[in-house]
Order: C-alpha cells, then structure tokens, then sequence
C-alpha cells in the first residue's frame, strides 16, 4: 500500500510535517517523536511532540545528526509496567536498527510505538553541520536535500557527509511500520509512504492519503546508491584493516585516547546501566600501580584503555548498526567509526547476522550451539 | 542395634561410581573398591560416546552439595567427602545379613607410596622394562612402572609387579623416595624346590634367584619335610613324580605340619591328571613342564604378593553393591575364522578405539598398526562372539551395534570423504530412544554402508596382506572384498573374578555366568543385601548402566535404612559455621612445602618469598617440609597457627591429593572454602631453566594469593526443602517410585488419573521370561497400600503448578471434589505411555488385524482361541524406526517373541511368520529369538521401501505380500491373524512437564539432563522422571529408572535446607540493566525475573556455577562467586606483561 503527500514549492520538510501532524491529530497516537530544530539556534534534536503547533519547528532532513535517538527512545518505552500512550517516532534507519537492537536486548519495548523511517539522505559530522548551518542559516537544510536528492551527492562549501554516512548502504528504513520514499521518487511532486507493516498498514489506512505509485527507477537510484557506499566502506576497511592489523598498531589508533568514555555514551547500543570500566572493578587499589610500573618499569595512566575498547568490541560489534557516532563524539578525533563497523562487519558475517535488520532473529551471543566454531573451541580435536 | 551406614561398592567403573555418588548424595558413607590400579573401568579406555560423539562423563558429579565433591573431569580422578575409594583392592571375605555385613578387603601394594609421588615420570624414564600397554590395548608399549590411565593424575605411578624385574633404577631416581621396592621383600620369601632331578633344581633355582628369591632345595620328599619343620618357607614347589615319597604325599604330609603353606605341583603332561587331583587337596595351581619360564614366574609373583600383602581389613558395611563389569571374548578361541592375532590388519573394537584416541598409538591419526598405512576402507563385524552358540554366546552383547556406527563416524571424522566405512550386521540393533536417529545419520552424513548378512571368513590378500572378506547376502549371493582394516565386535563375557565372588557369596549365575538377578528387577540378587550393576548382570550401555546403578544405590539406601542406618546430615549439621569475614582485611598466611630442599634450589626460596611479601596482604610465610607426611601435615598445622589469618595459600606438590585434609584445615579454621587455595608448584616438571622454573612458580603463587585476596567472603542464603514427593502416574513406575522414596522415610503424594493404580499392567499378563505381572501388580498395590507415608489420589489430575525445587505448589483436581494445592520439594513425572493407533495395513478394516496389546487382551479373555488359528503374521516397526517416529519402541520385538512363543505352544500347527526388520532381541532375550527359530517360527526381513502389503477382504482373512530375499520374489500368505506391533507413544502432557521448567524432546518424551550420564533428571532441578515417560521400556528397565528417580529424589529431600555452594552466581543489582541475556544463558533454569519484574532472582541450589550468566553479562552484574572479574582481572595482572 503506497500513499503520496503532496509536494508544494520544493517544500520537503512541509511535506514532513504535514504527515506529522497528520499523525499527531489521530485519535489513537498521542505524540509524535520528531527530529526538531532548537527555538534558540541552528542544533536540531529528538522532540517529543504533543501540541502539532510545535511542528511548526521539524527538520527531518536537516543535515545533523547530533545523537542517536534509539537510546531515547528506549527510555520511553523500556519500563514493562507504565502504560504510557502511542507516540509515532520518526526515526533515520540506522535509529530504527539501533532500537531493534535495545529491544532485543530488553531496553525498549514496540508494543506502544510506530515508527516512522525515512530514506536517509545522510548528515554531516556534528563539528560540520554547525559551521554548514551558521552558513546557510535558514535554508541549510533545503540546500541539503535538494543538492543530495539531485543525484550530485556535492560536496558543499566544502563540507561532505560523515564517513559513517558515506559508507552506509543500509539507508533505506528497514524495519520501520511505516516508509518515508524519497531516493528515486519525484520528489518535487511528492513524497510516498509505503507500510511495511500491519500496524503501518492501519496508520496509513487511518491517515486517508490519496494512493501514490512507487516510480520503476526508483529500484535503479538506490541500487546505484548503495554500490557506491559499498565501495566506499570497502575501501575504508581495507585501510583500516591495514592500520589496526597488530596490537601495536591498534594501542597506536588509539593513542589519543583519554578514557573519556564519551564513544559509549554516544553509542547506542551500548546499553549498560553503568558500564563496567566505570565500576569498582577498574577502580585499582593505589598499590596496583605501583606495583605494574615496578614490574613493567613504566605504566601509562589512565590504564586500561586498548582493554576498553577491545571490551567495547567485544560486547557490542554484534549490535553495532554503523552509525558513526562514537566518530563523532571523541573529543580527540580519534575515527572510531571505521574500526568498530570493520569488527562488527566480520563479527556479525560469521554469525550470518545483520544487527537491527529483524527483530526476530537472536542477537548471536545468547545462542548455545554445540557444534559451532570447532576449529576456534578446538572441541573436535 | 545401629548399622554403620556404609555401603560397599565393588568395582569403580561407570557403574561403581554413579552407585557410590549416589549413596554419598544421599548421606551415606561408601567404600569403592577396585581391584585395577585405576578408576573407570572400561571407560577408561573410551573416549567419546554415542550417540554424542564425545564424553560427558563428568555430568555424573552431584548438582547439589557440589563442594562435597570434586568438581573436574572425572577421568583425571575422582574426590567426594562421604567416599573412600581404595584401589588395587579386592574383597575376600563376605559375611552377615543385610544391614549388618563384614566384608575383607585386600590391598595389593605397588611398590609405590601414592601420596609421595609426584608424577614426575623421572622413574619410567629409566625403567628399563618394556611390556605392552593394556591401556592401549597392546597397540603400545610402557614401562613396568606407568601411570595407569595417562591423564589421572589422582593415581600416580604404580609398578606392574608381574614385569619388574627389581633392579631398583626406578628407585635410585626418585625424587620423592616414593619407590620402595619389594626386593627385599623378595629375599625374604623363601621358596623351597623339590624335584628329585638336579638339572631342574639348578636351573629352577638359578630362575629363582635372579627373580631376588631366597631358594632351598630338597631332592626327596623325605628331606623337604625334614626342611619344613625347621627353617620358615612360604612356598613348596614339588615335583609329582619321584621315586620313594611323591609329590601328592609330600603335599599331603606338609599340610599336615603346615596347613597354611603354599604348594605349587611339578607336572609333565602325563600327570596333569595327578596335579588336577593335588589341586582338589589343597596345592594352589600346577606348573607343566617343560617349563614356560616367564608363566611360571608369574604365577610364584602372584603367590609371593599374595603372601606379602598385608593384613586383610575387615570392615562392617550395611549393603554391598557388586558393579564388576565384564570381560571380551578373545576371538582368537575356537576357530577364529577372522583371522585375529594372524592377520594383522584386525583389531578388535577396543583396539581400534585406542587408534581412534589422541592418547592412543598415533595422537589419533587414522593408521593401520602394523604398517603404519592410512586407512581408506574398514569393515566392521558385528557379533563376534556374540549370538553364536558354537562360542557359547545366545545372547547378545547389547552394546557393540552402536560401538561400531560409533567408530564409523569417529574414523570418517578422521579419515575424511575418501574413508568407506562398511558395517556387517545380523541386525543393526540401534535400540535405545536416540540411537535409531544417529545411526540414520551415520548413513546420510557419513556414508556408513550397511550390509546385512554374516562373514563367513577372512584371509589375507597373498600379495599385499589385506584382508579379504567374503560374505553371504541375504539373496544368498557370494561376495567377496579387500579392505584396509577389518574391526571385530568382539562379545562380552562374565568378570574373570566374577565366579569365585559368585561363590564367595553365594551368588547364582545365569548359564552365560552373568549374576541372575531376582524377577522383575535388575539389581536385586538372590543374597539379601547384595545389589548388582552394570554389566556384571548382563551387558549394557551407559544409559541403562547409570539407571541400574542409581537403582541399585537405591536398593542399598533402603536397606541401610531400613537396618537403622542414620544419614550423615547431623554430622553436616555439627560442623562449626565459618567465620564471618565480611569486615575483615584480607590476611593471607602461605605455607609451602620445600619437598627436601627442592624448592629451595640456588636460594630460590628467598626471591620467593620477597616476590610473595610484596603484597601487603600475605601476613606470613612458611616453609615447611614434606606435607604429603603426616609429620610434614602436623607441622603445616601447627605452623599456620595466626589467628589474625583469614586467608590461607598451600604450595606443594600434587596439591589435588589435598583435598580432603585441606577441607580438614577450612573446617578446623573456621574459614569459608573459597578462602583456602592449594597450588600445585610442579617443580619436577620439565622446563628449561632453574630460572624459569621459579619464575613459574612464583607467577602461579602470586596469581592465586591474587585470587585470594579478592576472594568475597560472603554466601547466598540456602533454599529450604519441603521434604514431600509428588508422584504424577500411578503405574508400575510410578508406584515403585512412590514406594523407593517412602521407604527411606520421607512423605510422597501419589497422582492418579485413573479409579485404579496399575496402568499398563493391568493388560499385560507376563513377561517374554515368563515372570508374572499380575502377580507384581498385586503385590505393589498391596505394598503402596501399606505404606503408611503415600498418600494416594486416585482420579485426581495435575491442574497446574509453579515452583523450583525445594518447593513446587502444585494444583490437584480431584474427579468428585474441589481443587487443592499440594506444596513439595521434588517431582516425579511417571506418566507412562500407550500404544501407538495406526491406519497401516489395513487395521480398522479387518477384524483380524490387531494390534498386540489387543492379541495380548484377547489371549487373556479367551476371545481368541490358538486352536482356531492356521497361519498368524506379525508385522514389527509399525511406523515406528522411520520419520516421524524415528525410535526403536524397545518392546515390540520380545512382545512379538512372547507371543509368538505362546501361539506356537498352544498349536504347534498354527504357522507363525515375523516380518521384521531389525530383531531388538538386545542381551539375554536373544535367546528366545533362537527359541522362536528353534520352534519353528519364521522370520522374514523387510526393507522400508519394500514393506509388506496387506489386502484385507471381508470373507477370507488377511492377505500379506511380502519380498523374500532368499527366492527373490513375493510371497503370498493368507492369515487367520494379523498383529501390527505399532510402537509406544509417550502420555506426557507438555504443559505438565513445563509447568515444573521440564522439556520434552522431539518425541514428546521427558527430556533428560542428559541422555547418556543424568538420565532420569530434567536439566531444572528437583524434576525426574521414570518409566515410559523417559523412552519406551519393559517393566523391569521402568521399575529400575523408578528407583533411580526415587534415589535421585531422596538426594534433594534428605535435608531441610540446601546450601549454596561456594561457586554460585549472584546478581549486583545496582549494575543490573535488566537485558535478561543471563536468563537466557543459564542452563539450568536457575534465574528467573521477579514478579515485580524490577530485579533477576537466582534460585542458589539450582544454579551450578558454571559461569555462562557472567560470560552473557557485559558489565560484571552477573557475579560468580569465587571466579569474581577482579579476582580473574587480578590474576590475569600477574601473568600479562604488557600494557592494556
């Protein structure tokens, strides 16, 4: 079932809102989660919505992805017991694959929500998208769109989208009830909805939209696409591979690390209460350090840094979606992105599973199989 | 008067075990005795099972009170609190009533003190004896000091008395002084030598001393008695013939001065006869001449350690159980038409098991032994030995079918696609519930070939030594083909000892020399108080082996309880709780043992103890000498007397041998187990340098003072047991249930949905041996009825239940009353099974086709009369041994027998055909497979893809068609009867099962721990199950797995509280994310989330500490007490030495 909103003006966030409110003004869903721009400034964020006034302020396509809004929307609808009401969230895809992952892993319910995905245009690093919207002021995100879905994926005041984006072939919504058609769709017409579920299936039914048709060439653009990013990640994990292939040269990627912690806060499935390098565990008697520098002559501090984030590998490179925000939140610059998306895309290739494509399939570590990697277990011999 | 609450157990193999185990778990005391020098028995030598493809044998280790017990692989050795396990060890004198038994134990020294040996190997090394190893079959050779079983490092070394020659290298080496050889034992033992022929004086004694006797001689009867009186001799070798006064005389006259003296007769051949007769009058054996010099040293060895041995020890028991195991059958006996021993590309199945094991010949590489070729085609023969009676075998050996798909699969696990593996069988007897499903897949996955039909011979390939088998097919052509390797399933035979313990204790044997055991049980003996397991009472695999053993334990339970035997819980009860550490600085007090200076070398002793001493924790150091001593053991407690130390580290030597004096030292401490460690210093191990050699023991000591330190004090509280049974099913299996755990005293609910107890037997008359069943019947209706602690509902279902162990609540629905909740501890699932329906062969449409419940119901009523029957056929595997219902039924084939057996006997006239495809006529019933033939009964294979076809018509009687392999073609037989054997099919709801967290399997049957090694248990504690609820079994194998399930029970019911163990997981809840991955991990059904949902539970008893809850748990919320991460991360900061 394939609905079509209106396009008037090259307005595409006019579109967006329109079917949020939509939404919004449905019996059945009492608020909307939206990628919104601040009252006071360029930054846009995840707002739960109530009043479809506040709508006025939605920027879907806005260049920005300051966080990743699956760990908010976890909080929502984590508690088992709360019956707290219908909220329709408008999620990028590698949102919808990171809250797939929390709900797998407990931290999120779906009974309670619709998600709403879009074809992902991509955005810029955090760092980039302030200076692009300082620059474009109000129509940064107009120019975005239009230059992204014209086919010259340009580079603008020479600014290009993250990596994380630049090497993502999963931007279509999987796993959302509902899509939002933008790749390959006449856009300046209109935008299509597709359900890709029974629950969005009712909303669209509910929502009274005339029918839309999904254009032939669509199926061309995205598969373009989606070489393109291949290629690029390819690419990127070769010179990763090269550059983290020893112990050494990984502790030498990581150098400019200082146990900040930030990446796990930014990453969204890492879905710990508290994480375990900030529990007593690590909390070392004094003497520990000592008594390391006097085996060893000399110890780093803080320690334990190349152990945290071959942790974090460890726990998470089944879960990771790609998005590229621990990239983006190191205060030093360190490219995380690369390194966890190659770990997570051989971790998660020999489990044969893909983290957030379906909510069905068990996350791979909470599945004994007796007979799985002998020659690693060594059981055969 | 109180007995002594101890059973014996005789023979430590699998059987020996799981009975010891058992009767520890449920409080008692055992002495496991065991004449080898090692634990395990047979599976000893195996190393992976079927229908597993590897070993699980450690899952025999108790689930509850596991700190009583070791906690490793069993095949390294064995530890329990409750067991005393004595090898080398064999029983000579049994007496007494049940309850009240005296029994003698005899110990054969070694030659080496077990707790002084270190295991080092200085002492093979030197040896300069090289016999063949038993281990691996002979396919490899040791020295006359080994180690008996490679990886059991309990056992230390021993000295195979018969191969040392005493030259005392071994104990010129020995770093320990573990060796004390019997050389001067030797010189002591004086033999006396009459024989009226110099020459074989001389040279007798020239033998004899070499051997480091002490030689006499006489050259007359006359002057031998004169020696006699005078200087002390031990044994009389005398010559038959001799002019004046003759051997059998001189026997005669000594025994009359020395009525204990050992005699061995001198004989040629013409005076066997002569010898046979001393024998009668007392000489201990006879020695032929010529002489075979290395027997006949032998045999004086044997008399020697026989009179060296020291003092029998006469202990008091109150039940014994025999689990002796069996013996092969040599295939070199008879005629030996497979060319064993001639041809060496033969083995038998136990040799080719050790070519197949990484400890055995070729670290497991697929090579012929003689030639060292690999193997690209093997057959396997089947009945070697077996279901032969020109070998005296009409049974069959029950185990060897499954043995060889096993080692099909094993050998193409090695050998890869290029292996062929051919499998000649009479019938593929793949009987037990799984087996059916893993020799299909043997064929599908490993391209077993299977060929139906008996090898009639075996020769040699003249130009290339390969064997050549030729074979008779079932369309009774001549084959013949060349193989690499050919594998005898070589059949079992009774115990060698088995028949002289028979008649020390009075023991009946059945005609093959297996113990008989009473009807309708399988380890109950004609001797009160004597218990049979294993194979001794006829041959078994594992599963039935664990059953029968648990059962036998449960047998003896009963007896020692019913004797007055008192349950060592008040001895549990006494012990002084530990310390409360809770607010206490970790103080660690280290001793360790120096083993004569050794640890000492080049004043390691003091790096040592600096490295140690830097950690501000370890309060004191002590060296101390020779722990393995008792002296060294008093000065180790007295050394460490701190009270200040809460924390105790032990260094020594083989400190797994500790273990029991080192719980000793925790109990007397007062301390938690967790806060005692023992290393193993292994400093006779090989390593490169001195300097690596301290290096390494002081990065092991550190690590675990590492551990210690982090070591949290604290328990979780127990679970408290309400001492009650509830019994689901009140058939056969689930009466005796009932009446196994009542009878040791403890409350039991029995459920029955039915108006009367009985279930199955109530149709069934008798069994194939002809025991009555409705005598049984009678009997335990009567026997419950009298119980006064069963409490039994008749027409009362199970509603609905929740709970674990220790306390289910469970929903009773009364037909004619309300509902009410029954709270109790433990559940016995024993809802049994029925007979499978069918739409095959045209039943439904002829009132001549039956099944055989129904042929059985209508014998008994007299609704079919034998004398109006001209020809009956029975079809067998009914839908049954084929998707879906891929399982072997197990009964169908005696039922069939049974029946057959009883229509041919009531009408000899009446023709009888059986159309089979594999006869499951498995251990003694194979004789009345040979009856039935004997008889005159006809059986006739069929393949399932060219079943028998049946047209039924109204007038006449069914019609069956079937292939005859021999003509080749169809036959047609027109019956008065057709009897389908359909199979059964299992009565257990699953919500039933689930509602106690049990599962079912694919067949709908209850779902074991483990099939092989815990198989009457769910995976969830405190959940059994026994008769056809398992798998389908006859009566006596359902009354057995009753008792097993009940012995298991009483194990839970014993104490009002289970405590948790020392390895158990915990939940630190302000970490906990509530992911619930580590309740999907846990295995065990030992975590659940709380009703409130706010927090995950872990039920302490259940939990068995493995650790897959804190693997799952990504932020060390998942905590396994005593294996903490920062006792882990700790010691992992003492090996690591780089940056992280």
């Amino acid at each position: 079932m394939v609905a079509a909103i209106e396009v008037h003006d090259h307005d595409l966030t006019a579109a967006f809102r329109t079917l949020s409110t939509a939404v919004l003004t449905l019996e059945t869903i009492d608020a909307v989660f939206v990628p919104m721009r601040l009252p006071c400034g360029s930054a846009v964020m995840p707002t739960l919505v109530t009043d479809p006034a506040h709508l006025e302020r939605i920027d879907p396509l806005a260049p920005s992805f300051a966080l990743n809004a699956a760990k908010v929307v976890g909080q929502l609808t984590r508690n088992r017991k709360a019956g707290i009401g219908k909220i329709a969230v408008l999620l990028r895809p590698c949102e919808i694959r990171a809250f797939v992952e929390l709900v797998k892993l407990n931290q999120g319910q779906t009974e309670n929500i619709l998600i709403i995905g879009s074809d992902c245009l991509g955005a810029f690093t955090n760092h980039d998208y302030f200076a692009f919207a300082q620059a474009k002021g109000e129509d940064a995100s107009r120019i975005f769109y239009q230059s992204m879905l014209s086919g010259q994926e340009a580079v603008l005041e020479g600014i290009n989208l993250s990596g994380a984006c630049r090497a993502c072939e999963s931007f279509l919504p999987t796993g959302a009830d509902l899509a939002v058609r933008l790749w390959g769709v006449a856009t300046e017409r209109h935008i299509l909805l597709e359900a890709q579920t029974d629950k969005g299936a009712a909303l669209l039914e509910k929502l009274q939209l005339p029918t839309g048709q999904v254009p032939s060439e669509r199926e061309g653009v995205v598969h373009a696409l989606v070489d393109q990013r291949t290629d690029y990640r390819d690419a990127m994990f070769a010179a990763t591979a090269a550059a983290i292939g020893t112990l050494e040269k990984l502790a030498a990627y990581l150098s400019h690390c200082v146990n900040c912690y930030n990446c796990r806060v930014a990453c969204p499935v890492c879905y710990c209460r508290e994480c375990v390098f900030t529990t007593d565990l690590f909390d070392h008697d004094p003497l520990q350090y000592l008594s390391w520098a006097q085996r060893r002559g000399a110890v780093k501090l803080p320690t334990d840094t190349l152990f945290y984030h071959l942790t974090r590998m460890a726990h998470m490179s089944t879960a990771c979606v790609g998005c590229g925000q621990c990239s983006n939140a190191c205060p030093n610059g360190i490219d995380l992105m690369p390194l966890f998306r190659l770990v997570a895309h051989r971790t998660q290739g020999v489990f044969d599973y893909k983290a957030g494509e379906d909510l069905a399939a068990k996350p791979p570590l909470t599945q004994f199989k007796e007979d799985e990697f002998q020659e690693v277990v060594g059981i055969g011999e | 008067m109180e007995n002594s609450n101890t059973a014996l157990v005789v023979g430590a193999g699998i059987s020996g075990i799981r009975a010891a185990l058992d009767l520890a778990e449920s409080g008692h005391r055992v002495v496991l005795v065991e004449r080898a020098p090692h634990l395990g028995g047979i599976l000893s030598q195996l190393d992976r099972q079927f229908p597993t493809n590897r070993c699980g044998m450690c899952r025999m280790l108790p689930a509850f009170e596991r700190d009583a017990a070791s906690q490793a692989c069993l095949r390294r050795g064995l530890f329990h609190e409750r067991i005393d396990i004595r090898l080398s060890t064999q029983i000579t004198a049994l007496s007494g009533a049940p309850g009240h038994m005296q029994v003698s134990l005899r110990t054969a020294p070694n030659g080496v003190d077990a707790r002084r040996c270190v295991g080092c190997g200085e002492c093979a090394e030197v040896c300069p004896v090289v016999v063949p190893d038993p281990f691996n079959a002979g396919l490899t050779t040791r020295k006359a000091i080994y180690q008996p079983v490679p990886h059991d490092r309990s056992t230390g070394y021993v000295i195979d008395v018969q191969a040392c020659t005493q030259c005392g290298v071994c104990a010129s080496v020995c770093p320990t002084q573990a060796i004390q050889l019997a050389q001067d034992g030797r010189r002591k033992f004086h033999i006396l030598v009459v024989d009226d022929e110099l020459v074989v004086r001389d040279s007798l004694k020239e033998w004899l001393l070499a051997e480091g006797y002490s030689v006499r001689m006489a050259a007359s009867g006359a002057e031998a008695l004169e020696m006699l009186s005078g200087q002390p001799v031990h044994l009389m070798l005398a010559d038959i013939k001799m002019p004046g006064m003759d051997g059998v005389e001189l026997l005669q006259r000594s025994r009359q001065i020395l009525p204990e003296l050992c005699v061995l007769m001198m004989t040629a051949y013409a005076t066997v006869e002569t010898a046979v007769e001393a024998m009668k009058m007392g000489a201990l054996d006879y020695l032929m001449k010529p002489f075979d010099t290395a027997a006949m040293m032998d045999k004086v060895a044997a008399v020697f350690q026989e009179q060296m041995a020291e003092q029998d020890e006469s202990i008091a028991v109150g039940a014994v159980i025999l689990a002796c195991g069996s013996d092969y059958f040599d295939p070199r006996r008879g005629k030996n038409p497979y060319g064993y021993g001639t041809c060496p590309h033969v083995l038998t199945q136990l040799e080719f098991e050790r070519l197949l094991s990484g400890s055995g010949p070729f670290g497991g590489a697929l090579l012929r032994p003689a030639d060292r070729r690999p193997v690209g085609k093997i057959a396997f023969l089947q009945c070697v030995g077996s279901r032969d009676l020109q070998s005296d075998a009409d049974f069959c050996s029950s185990v060897c079918c499954m043995i060889a798909i096993k080692q099909a699969r094993l050998a193409r696990e090695r050998g890869g696609a290029q292996l062929a593996a051919t499998l000649f069988h009479m019938d593929l007897r793949t009987a037990g519930l799984p087996y059916q499903r893993w020799g299909e897949a043997a064929c599908e996955q490993d391209q077993l070939r299977l060929v139906r039909g008996r090898v009639h011979s075996l020769l040699a390939d003249p130009a290339s030594g390969d064997p050549v088998l030729t074979w008779l097919g079932p369309d009774g052509q001549i084959t013949g083909e060349t193989f690499d390797l050919v594998v005898l399933a070589v059949g079992q035979r009774p115990a060698q000892g088995l028949a002289p313990l028979a008649e020390m204790t009075g023991l009946s044997l059945n005609p093959w020399g297996f113990v008989r055991t009473q009807a309708h049980s399988l380890v109950r003996t004609d001797q009160a108080g004597i218990l049979v397991a294993g194979a001794c009472a006829g041959l078994k695999d594992i599963n039935e082996s664990v059953i029968q053993a648990s059962a036998a334990a449960a047998e003896a339970g009963r007896i020692l309880h019913a004797t007055g035997g008192t349950l060592s819980v008040a001895a549990d009860a006494a012990r002084t709780p530990p310390r409360d550490l809770s607010a206490d600085p970790p103080r660690i007090a280290v001793a360790l043992c120096t083993c004569d200076g050794a640890l000492n070398a080049e004043g390691a002793a003091a790096a040592l103890e600096a490295r140690l001493n830097q950690d501000p924790c370890v309060s004191r150091i002590v060296f101390l000498n020779r722990l393995c001593t008792d002296d060294g053991w008093r000065t180790l407690v007295d050394g460490l007397n701190d009270p200040q130390a809460n924390r105790i580290l032990l260094g020594a030597c083989r400190s797994d041998a500790f273990t029991p004096r080192l719980r000793a030292l925790v109990a007397e401490n007062g301390l938690p187990s967790q806060m005692v460690e023992a290393v193993d210093l292994r400093i006779y191990d090989r390593e490169p340098s001195a300097a690596s050699r301290q290096a390494r023991v002081a990065t092991d000591l550190a690590m675990a003072v590492a551990r210690l330190k982090h070591a949290e004090p604290v328990r979780p509280p127990g679970v408290s047991v309400v001492q009650h049974a509830l019994v689901v099913g009140g058939g056969i299996a689930g009466m005796q249930a009932a009446l196994s755990i009542a009878e040791r005293g403890y409350l039991v609910t029995l459920v029955e949905k039915q108006a009367s107890l009985g279930g199955n037997l109530h149709w069934l008359r008798q069994t194939l041996d002809g025991a009555d069943l409705t005598a049984l019947l009678a009997d335990t209706i009567d026997r419950v009825a009298h119980q006064p602690l069963i409490h039994v509902h008749l027409q009362t279902e199970v509603q609905s239940a929740f709970g674990q162990v220790g306390h289910f609540y469970t929903t009773l629905a009364p037909a004619k009353a309300a509902p009410h909740i029954l709270e109790h501890g433990v559940t016995v699932l024993a809802t049994g099974c029925g007979e499978a329906s069918t739409a095959a062969y045209g039943y439904g449409t002829h009132a001549a086709v039956v099944t055989q419940k129904e042929l059985e119901v209508r014998l008994a009523d007299q609704r079919i009369d034998p004398q109006q029957l001209g020809a009956v056929v029975m079809i067998l595997c009914v839908a049954s041994r084929e998707a879906p219902r891929s399982y072997c039924s197990r009964v169908c084939c005696p039922t069939a027998l049974k029946q057959a057996l009883t229509l041919k006997r009531a009408n000899p006239a009446t023709a009888v055909y059986i159309l089979y495809r594999d006869m499951m006529t498995c251990g003694f019933s194979e004789t009345f497979f040979t009856q039935a033939r004997r008889e005159g009964i006809v059986f006739m294979p069929y393949a399932t893809d060219a079943k028998p076809r049946v047209t039924a018509d109204a007038t006449q009687g069914p019609c069956i068609r079937t292939m005859d392999s021999i003509l080749g073609a169809d036959v047609e037989i027109r019956v008065d009867l057709l009897v389908l054997a359909t199979g059964l099919v299992p009565e257990l709801p699953p919500e039933l099962a689930t509602a106690y967290g049990a599962q079912l399997d694919e067949d709908h049957f209850f779902r074991p721990a483990d099939f092989k090694w815990r198989p009457v248990e769910a995976l969830t504690a405190g959940v059994f199950a026994c008769g056809c609820a398992l798998s389908p079994r006859g009566v006596a194998e359902s009354i057995a797995t009753a008792q097993a399930a009940a012995q298991k029970a009483v194990g839970i019911l014993r104490r009002p509280t289970i405590a948790p163990d020392a390895v158990t997981a915990t939940v630190r809840r302000s970490l906990c994310s509530l992911c619930e991955r580590c309740i999907d991990a846990c295995p065990f059904g030992a975590r659940a989330l709380s009703p409130e949902q706010d927090q995950v539970l872990i039920n302490p008893a259940m939990c068995q500490g493995c650790g897959a809850c804190a693997a799952a748990c990504p932020n060390g919320a998942a905590v396994v007490s005593n294996y903490s991460a920062g006792q882990m991360l700790a010691m992992i900061a003492e090996v690591v030495k780089c940056d992280v």
